[in-house]
């Protein structure tokens, strides 16, 4: 970010060349493991090193010495265009060196003269003079070209454009990552063993008492949308079942005391609310808000919502879908051409498989109901299940194999 | 030495994406392994999961909310849009805007928070993630074709549960994104090997680097120059270690492979073979602490392959043959057709004992003065990032006895003699 070509360098640092470390300071550490990383020559004299120490490295002595000490280098084009920039880097070794010791890092980074050291407050110095910031950034994609991928040599930017940025390591809440606080209890204990809850286990009563159970509960548990002439499992009745020891009487003793509430929730909606409700799907789809502006006035909008909810799963709605369902071939398969008499036989049929306003077991017309709706049901059940089953099939050949 | 349970996360989708024309970083490799590591075998012997995919709030457990939200809105169509951005969050250049970007990144970052969970829970010893390990990524930039840091989000899903996370890093670049991360903490060690000097990416690195504030002394650099080979990067690896493991003493580490390490990287300038690289990760299994692997650089393809190949064997106790078997990629291979090539430089190697031993005692003196382990207060949990139902189950097929997810994760023992429910060989004799 804080990049700066050759010779802003130069200039920051004639600058702030006064308030650099007197090199004095540099005797303070033992140099040896100093001098090694940075391919200092041990027979460097005594002046040499505290000229360059003093920032005066533009001394053609000294840079000619560390050219023919990095000839060996692969990247040799690049040390003599950067010859200069390369030494100075050199010296800054020590003054780092020398910040470490300090016991106040943070404040000697603050405080620290060089550009390299100080990003933040000279990175808004900086900000006027910086003109190109992409071109400056230090890729990582140039640093070695290896000969054998020709086809793909293309890709490295020119090496003029890579210039050195002293990419320092930053400090800040901006560049650290925030550690949370504190331990999880780690013992030897399983994971989840403790958190695990039985719910339901199949094997202690048999079939036919749960079933019996299951359809005196669907009795007491009145639900608002018609459930249908199917019995369904009641996952929570079946938990109240096992949580009352598997008692029968009990579990529908504590269901009957429990429904009450759950009626009052939602009062029943009327057989017209809920054609009303129908025609709204159709016409304006899942737009509750213009539904209960034109079809339901009775009905505020949350109530819409949840009634969609449970009337998606009632089968009032496979009625309602496979309907639209066919209408919608029937036009497809003959545009244009309007079958009057086939329109009003089909509407005349779904009128009557709709009539009933809110099927329950305990009505004494249920015979009636369940006889007009057993077909339909059992022909939309069945589509279903060959939608279904037609989706697992073809699921199963796309799904991604590991081609063991 | 009891065996390890070892889990492996690959993404059948995550070697499909293509950084761009030319560009070193090829994400394909993933798929060249995993399909040497199906045709050894080595899937039999340990769990293999399809990872969950990260979200943007996992991402954003490291990362800016508004970076993440750059990554997951550019696309190289609306590129022009982000002009601004784009300079800001140093993509373009490196770390290129290509295709699927974002499904890339929340893949292989999904696979390492999992990895690090799975370890969390002890549900494995070892978790494999060769698609992930991209250490350069900082909070708020990509960086040298890095985009979302996997291992700091990793280490993060650790910490919950481990007092001291010990990060090993021995690709050729330095661990910049992650030391930067942690540069201010005891409770995780940054641990890198790197080649440093000649302006050599990223730039950092430099041994002097030790951390700061309460974590000073707990950021550890190892500066190489170029040309190392196998005894001389081990001569420094094991000690390092060895010391680090003495004073540091973590619950959990995280190893970041990086295969650019190797002789012949199209990209580094170390002179390791494969063999060389996978001995410092078998000192690190050896070191018996649960562990999480995971890729990194590695830019000349066939050689990323046999080494990440060889390294699972090596993680997984399996030995294999150094006949490559047959797969679709094995022209890459050519012309030897071997898992371990012989070693070709041309680079000399520029560390000599004097340097290599002057840094070894370097670093030990600065461990030295962290003699006293952090340790920290059991406190409130902090949920696990993914609840396991949050992974959307399919419905299983009922009409198959044993589907293929159940069979990822079956492992096979150790002594196991028929290689599957069809294996109808018999003795010699018999014929």
């Amino acid at each position: 970010m804080f990049i700066c070509n050759m010779g802003d360098v130069v200039a920051v640092n004639n600058e702030n060349g006064k308030d650099a470390p007197s090199p004095s300071k540099d005797k303070l550490f033992d140099p040896s493991v100093d001098m090694l990383v940075n391919d200092f020559d041990d027979e460097r004299t005594l002046e040499e090193e505290e000229a360059l120490a003093a920032g005066e490295s533009e001394d053609p002595n000294a840079e000619l010495s560390s050219l023919q000490k990095e000839s060996n280098m692969p990247l040799e084009e690049l040390l003599k265009l950067y010859g200069y920039h390369n030494e100075n880097q050199e010296n800054e070794s020590p003054i780092e060196e020398e910040d470490e010791v300090d016991p106040e890092p943070m404040e000697e980074q603050e405080s620290e003269p060089d550009p390299p050291e100080q990003p933040s407050g000279l990175h808004v110095l900086y900000e006027p003079i910086t003109d190109h910031e992409d071109a400056s950034r230090l890729l990582r994609s140039v640093s070695r070209v290896s000969e054998e991928e020709e086809e793909d040599y293309d890709y490295s930017p020119d090496e003029e454009e890579w210039r050195k940025v002293n990419k320092t390591i930053m400090v800040g809440s901006d560049y650290q990552a925030q550690i949370p606080e504190g331990l999880c209890h780690y013992d030897d204990a399983l994971p989840y063993e403790n958190e695990d809850k039985l719910l339901w286990n199949p094997n202690i009563l048999n079939g036919l008492v749960i079933e019996n159970f299951l359809k005196k509960a669907a009795v007491v548990n009145k639900s608002v949308i018609p459930m249908g002439s199917q019995l369904r499992d009641d996952e929570q009745a079946l938990f109240l079942l096992q949580q009352c020891g598997h008692n029968v009487d009990e579990a529908i003793r504590r269901i009957s005391i429990n429904t009450l509430p759950n009626a009052d929730a939602m009062s029943l909606w009327s057989e017209e609310e809920c054609r009303n409700f129908e025609s709204g799907v159709r016409s304006f789809g899942k737009n509750f808000h213009q539904i209960q502006q034109n079809k339901v006035r009775t009905r505020s909008v949350g109530e819409l919502v949840q009634f969609y909810y449970l009337w998606k799963k009632s089968e009032r709605h496979d009625i309602f879908a496979n309907k639209s369902r066919l209408e919608k071939k029937k036009y497809a398969l003959h545009p244009g051409l309007t079958d009057f008499m086939d329109r009003f036989l089909e509407d005349q049929d779904g009128r009557d498989r709709s009539s009933s306003p809110n099927v329950q077991f305990s009505s004494d017309n249920a015979i009636g109901f369940s006889r007009l709706q057993r077909r339909p049901i059992t022909n939309t059940l069945n589509v279903k299940q060959k939608y279904y089953s037609f989706i697992r099939q073809t699921n199963i050949t796309r799904l991604p194999s590991l081609q063991i | 030495m009891t065996t390890k349970k070892v889990s492996y996360f690959y993404n059948p989708d995550v070697g499909n994406f293509h950084y761009g024309t030319g560009h070193p970083m090829k994400p394909h490799r993933l798929s060249v392994i995993h399909s040497l590591v199906l045709k050894y075998g080595l899937h039999n012997k340990m769990s293999i999961y399809r990872p969950y995919k990260a979200s943007v709030h996992d991402m954003c457990r490291f990362h800016s909310d508004e970076y993440i939200d750059f990554l997951q809105r550019v696309t190289p169509q609306n590129i022009q849009a982000f002009t601004k951005h784009l300079s800001h969050y140093n993509v373009g250049d490196d770390c290129p805007v290509f295709y699927g970007l974002f499904d890339f990144c929340s893949m292989y970052t999904g696979a390492s928070l999992e990895g690090a969970m799975k370890l969390n829970n002890n549900h494995c010893d070892i978790a494999i993630n060769w698609s992930g390990g991209l250490h350069h990524a900082k909070k708020f930039e990509a960086s040298g074709f890095c985009y979302v840091n996997d291992i700091v989000i990793g280490i993060l899903e650790l910490l919950k549960y481990h007092a001291r996370v010990l990060y090993i890093d021995i690709d050729v670049h330095h661990g910049d994104g992650v030391q930067e991360a942690f540069y201010l903490t005891d409770r995780v060690m940054t641990v890198s090997f790197h080649k440093y000097g000649n302006y050599f990416f990223p730039g950092t690195g430099d041994m002097y680097e030790i951390g700061a504030e309460t974590g000073r002394y707990y950021s550890v650099n190892v500066p190489f120059k170029e040309g190392i080979d196998d005894v001389s990067y081990f001569q420094v690896f094991k000690p390092v270690i060895s010391n680090v493991m003495e004073f540091y003493n973590p619950t959990a580490i995280v190893l970041q492979c990086g295969a650019d390490s190797l002789a012949g990287d199209r990209l580094g300038c170390f002179s390791l073979s494969t063999k060389g690289h996978g001995e410092c990760v078998k000192f690190v299994k050896d070191l018996n602490v649960p562990t999480l692997v995971v890729g990194g650089g590695g830019y000349t393809l066939r050689n990323v392959a046999r080494c990440w190949t060889y390294e699972t064997s090596l993680l997984i106790d399996e030995e294999i043959s150094n006949e490559l078997p047959y797969t679709e990629y094995l022209e890459f291979f050519a012309p030897d057709f071997s898992l371990h090539p012989e070693v070709v430089t041309r680079q000399e190697n520029a560390n000599s004992r004097q340097y290599l031993e002057a840094i070894t005692k370097y670093v030990y003196d600065n461990l030295k003065m962290c003699q006293h382990s952090p340790s920290v207060q059991m406190h409130d949990v902090p949920p696990d990032a993914i609840h396991e139902d949050e992974k959307i189950k399919e419905e299983e097929n009922p009409d198959v006895r044993i589907s293929q997810d159940l069979e990822d994760k079956m492992v096979d023992a150790k002594n196991e003699f028929y290689d599957g429910d069809k294996d109808q060989d018999k003795p010699d004799e018999d014929l």
